[in-house]
């Protein structure tokens, strides 16, 4: 017991530092080793749903293949972070001049959410992979290799990693509470698997947010769950539904506001709000609704100001509310 | 919401306000209504209107005479806008204090409701009903303002009040205010340029005074030569109040895309502005929907344009935020409403330091999480604000091992924060002990962002304080600490 006073989130507390401690992905893990064991390899593309180990992964690699002080031979960007496609390309640059690795004649950068980048940065990105071909390696990961335009793709190993099984996922769980010496019911567990479908990194959030509230049962799981998902969204639906679209408007602004919410992530949270059990509305009503969401997040993503196409979506929502109440009546 | 930056004047419209019931220009007729209601209910006779509506034309001085019958007679005005009306229990409020004999200082009150027209249909009857529950409780007088009160709906509202109307104002009387103020200012001006403000001004004396200030401080003087200019200048330019009355007022769709493309704003703030008003003017949930419609449809075309650089879409932009809103109305009748500043710019502003915290949050912890600030914003933050929450004593080690700022524990912890910070600087006293702080620490501090004071820093600066200084308390405390140590789990 030598009751660490410092404490981390299990995400990273638990989090394989080297390919060995990988548990999943066996096949994966094994090619991975390969490049490590004839230290090279060439440019990569993982690719796979979120929480599935792509980019620990990615660490892994280049821990086995640079040692314990690998960061200071990889660029970690994220392309949802980074400005456009000029600061990668100014991060690369300065990156490809600093000093190399010993033994090894590359250094690697890893791209995270690399399809976040529209199809022009990515043709960006391609001249910059091959500029610096000789003294870097490119690890990039996304979830939809679709949305990787076809000559990266064809300039990299693709890697496709697998959505994890639900033995996998509880096994590991069930491991942290051993380490951290919290107790559980099964049942929550199999739970938070469910919840975070097959998202490793999810399941450990709410794992360790369930822990903190006392011993991890399925009504805990629930109740923290509950607890994140910000109740506004749901209160917004509702206003606007009834007609009080000022009030849902104000809802609207917290939700983005207070909780740093962008246009997208409000609109997918209603869409996930919408199909969720909670949400009392005829089957047809839920599809209309999804229609319009589809066609609104569409506007954000050409652009439209968050704002405003969440409040044309509102407004529409009053009135499809209208109509229902004209209907039932 | 009127805040004066230092250096800013105060407008004239306030500075100039009638202090007396005889400064109040004009009305006459209103006056002889108002004033024996008003002392009847002074003299303690409640009249058998309960509640005055004074109508007319905007800028003619209703919501003067009720100030400087407040003033006149000291009684303690309370006063609610249109914009408030929206909310019953806003209302019910009001009403309670209506309701209570005096205030606070034995004064008497007058209860102001401006703009009653304002309340929209069917969404807020709720609110009509709580107005006329109020005339019936008060024993207060009660004073509405409209500029028009003949409207189905307010016919409730008419049957219960006094009504007192008021006409609009000749140019005759608007230049013999507007020289007042020149005087009282000593400003030059001539008797045309008053004129001239006066006619455009069409009965409005709040826009004439308001047109006088921003000619006498921007040219120190008031001339022909100079109104003609400014106003001939100021036709194209709106300022955003006057641009969307312009654009409401609409019916050609020529006339909605001149109100938007005359608006001296951008295009950016202008679309807020519209953004903001739409629901305030509209009351119809189809021409709500129909002119968001439109306006989110600019809204892409400025995305596009903003993307694609392609300027000359532009007018596109402003097909759609201008005809595209104004001709939405279908429904709903128009009538005057108060715009009101966009609430999302005040928002933004005066959360800049939350969001600032949750940035700087969301960025350190993306470095040791290997994801997006996005992802922690959506997917780690609620989470981690759960354990803040509702385990200050474990959220406490947390702080200590990514090294949080006080203000990052405030904003995940919220109303527990302090208790956060207790258990914090509780156990940055155990960590004294050498070995556990080498042990723990360099990660903190390696990554901790720079740029405020961290809990990490804090360790150390506790550390070296307390090991020159206070060692056998230092002695005594870590016996205790360490029969105090607790497992979490």
């Amino acid at each position: 017991m030598s009751s660490q006073l410092a404490e981390l989130l299990w995400a990273e507390k638990y989090r394989p530092r080297s390919l060995k401690e990988m548990v999943n992905q066996e096949e994966i893990v094994k090619r991975l080793q390969k490049f490590v064991e004839e230290k090279n390899m060439p440019h990569l593309l993982f690719v796979g749903p979120p929480g599935t180990g792509k980019t620990t992964a990615a660490h892994c690699l280049a821990h086995d293949m640079f040692g314990e002080n690998y960061m200071q031979y990889m660029l970690e960007l994220n392309a949802s972070d980074e400005r456009g496609i000029d600061t990668i390309r100014t991060k690369v640059k300065e990156f490809a001049r600093s000093k190399t690795p010993p033994n090894i004649p590359f250094k690697i950068v890893l791209l995270d959410e690399a399809d976040n980048m529209t199809a022009d940065a990515q043709q960006a990105l391609r001249r910059l992979m091959e500029m610096y071909t000789v003294s870097t390696r490119f690890i990039l990961i996304a979830n939809y290799p679709s949305k990787i335009i076809e000559p990266i793709q064809s300039r990299c190993a693709l890697f496709r990693f697998t959505p994890l099984k639900k033995e996998d996922v509880v096994a590991r769980l069930k491991w942290i509470c051993s380490q951290e010496g919290c107790e559980y019911d099964e049942e929550a567990l199999e739970v938070i698997y469910e919840i975070s479908e097959g998202d490793m990194r999810r399941a450990i959030n709410i794992l360790q947010a369930a822990a903190a509230l006392g011993k991890i049962t399925v009504d805990i799981v629930y109740k923290v769950v509950g607890l994140a998902r910000p109740q506004e969204i749901r209160m917004m639906l509702k206003l606007a539904l009834e007609g009080r679209f000022t009030e849902a408007r104000n809802e609207l602004r917290k939700l983005m506001v207070n909780y740093g919410l962008s246009g997208i992530d409000v609109i997918k949270q209603i869409h996930r709000e919408v199909f969720g059990p909670e949400f009392k509305l005829p089957e047809d009503v839920k599809v209309m609704i999804a229609d319009y969401a589809g066609e609104i997040q569409y506007r954000l993503v050409e652009g439209g100001d968050d704002e405003i196409q969440l409040n044309a979506f509102l407004a529409w929502l009053a009135l499809l509310g209208r109509k229902l109440r004209a209907a039932g009546e | 919401m009127m805040r004066l930056l230092p250096g800013e004047r105060l407008p004239w419209v306030i500075k100039y306000r009638p202090k007396r019931i005889s400064d109040v220009a004009n009305q006459e007729q209103a006056k002889k209504l108002f004033i024996p209601w008003l002392q009847s209910w002074l003299r303690g006779r409640i009249p058998e209107k309960k509640a005055a509506l004074f109508y007319g034309p905007p800028g003619c001085g209703k919501t003067s005479l009720v100030e400087a019958a407040a003033h006149e007679y000291k009684l303690e005005l309370i006063e609610m806008n249109a914009s408030d009306f929206r909310r019953k229990e806003d209302i019910e409020r009001i009403a309670k204090t209506a309701a209570t004999q005096l205030s606070l200082f034995g004064r008497r009150r007058i209860i102001l409701l401006d703009e009653v027209d304002g309340i929209s249909g069917t969404a807020d009857r709720g609110g009509l009903e709580a107005i006329l529950e109020l005339i019936r409780v008060t024993r207060h007088p009660v004073v509405m303002t409209a500029n028009d009160p003949w409207s189905q709906r307010l016919r409730s509202l008419r049957e219960a009040s006094l009504l007192v109307p008021f006409n609009r104002l000749s140019n005759r009387v608007v230049v013999e205010v507007l020289s007042r103020i020149c005087e009282a200012e000593h400003v030059y001006c001539e008797r045309a340029a008053l004129m001239y403000i006066a006619k455009r001004a069409e009965g409005d004396l709040r826009s004439a005074i308001n047109d006088l200030q921003a000619i006498a401080e921007g040219y120190g003087k008031v001339t022909l030569d100079i109104v003609e200019g400014i106003v001939a200048s100021r036709d194209r330019e709106y300022s955003p109040f006057e641009a969307l009355r312009h654009l409401f007022m609409s019916k050609y769709a020529w006339q909605a895309k001149r109100a938007v493309t005359h608006s001296n704003v951008d295009y950016d703030t202008m679309m807020q502005w519209i953004n903001e008003n739409i629901p305030n003017q509209y009351t119809d949930p189809e021409d709500v929907w129909r002119a968001y419609e439109a306006l989110s449809r600019a809204s892409v075309y400025l995305g596009r344009i903003k993307r694609s650089m392609s300027w000359d879409l532009l007018s596109y932009v402003f097909d759609m935020m201008g005809p595209g809103v104004a001709l939405a109305r279908k429904k709903s009748k128009f009538k005057w409403v108060k715009y009101s500043f966009p609430q999302r710019i005040v928002m933004l502003a005066r959360t800049k330091e939350v969001r600032e915290v949750r940035e700087a949050l969301a960025a350190h912890l993306a470095s040791r999480l290997h994801v997006s600030k996005a992802k922690v914003k959506l997917e780690v933050l609620p989470f981690l604000s759960i354990i803040f929450r509702e385990r200050p004593d474990y959220a406490a080690r947390i702080a200590i091992g990514y090294g949080l700022t006080e203000r990052m524990v405030k904003y995940l912890a919220g109303p527990a924060a302090n208790e956060v910070m207790e258990h914090v600087n509780m156990l940055l006293m155990r960590m004294e002990k050498p070995s556990k702080v080498t042990e723990h620490a360099p990660r903190t501090t390696t990554t901790a962002p720079a740029t405020a004071t961290t809990t990490a820093e804090e360790a150390h600066s506790h550390r070296r304080r307390r090991s020159t200084t206070r060692r056998t308390t230092r002695r005594r405390r870590r016996k205790t600490s360490s029969s105090r140590q607790t497992t979490l789990f």
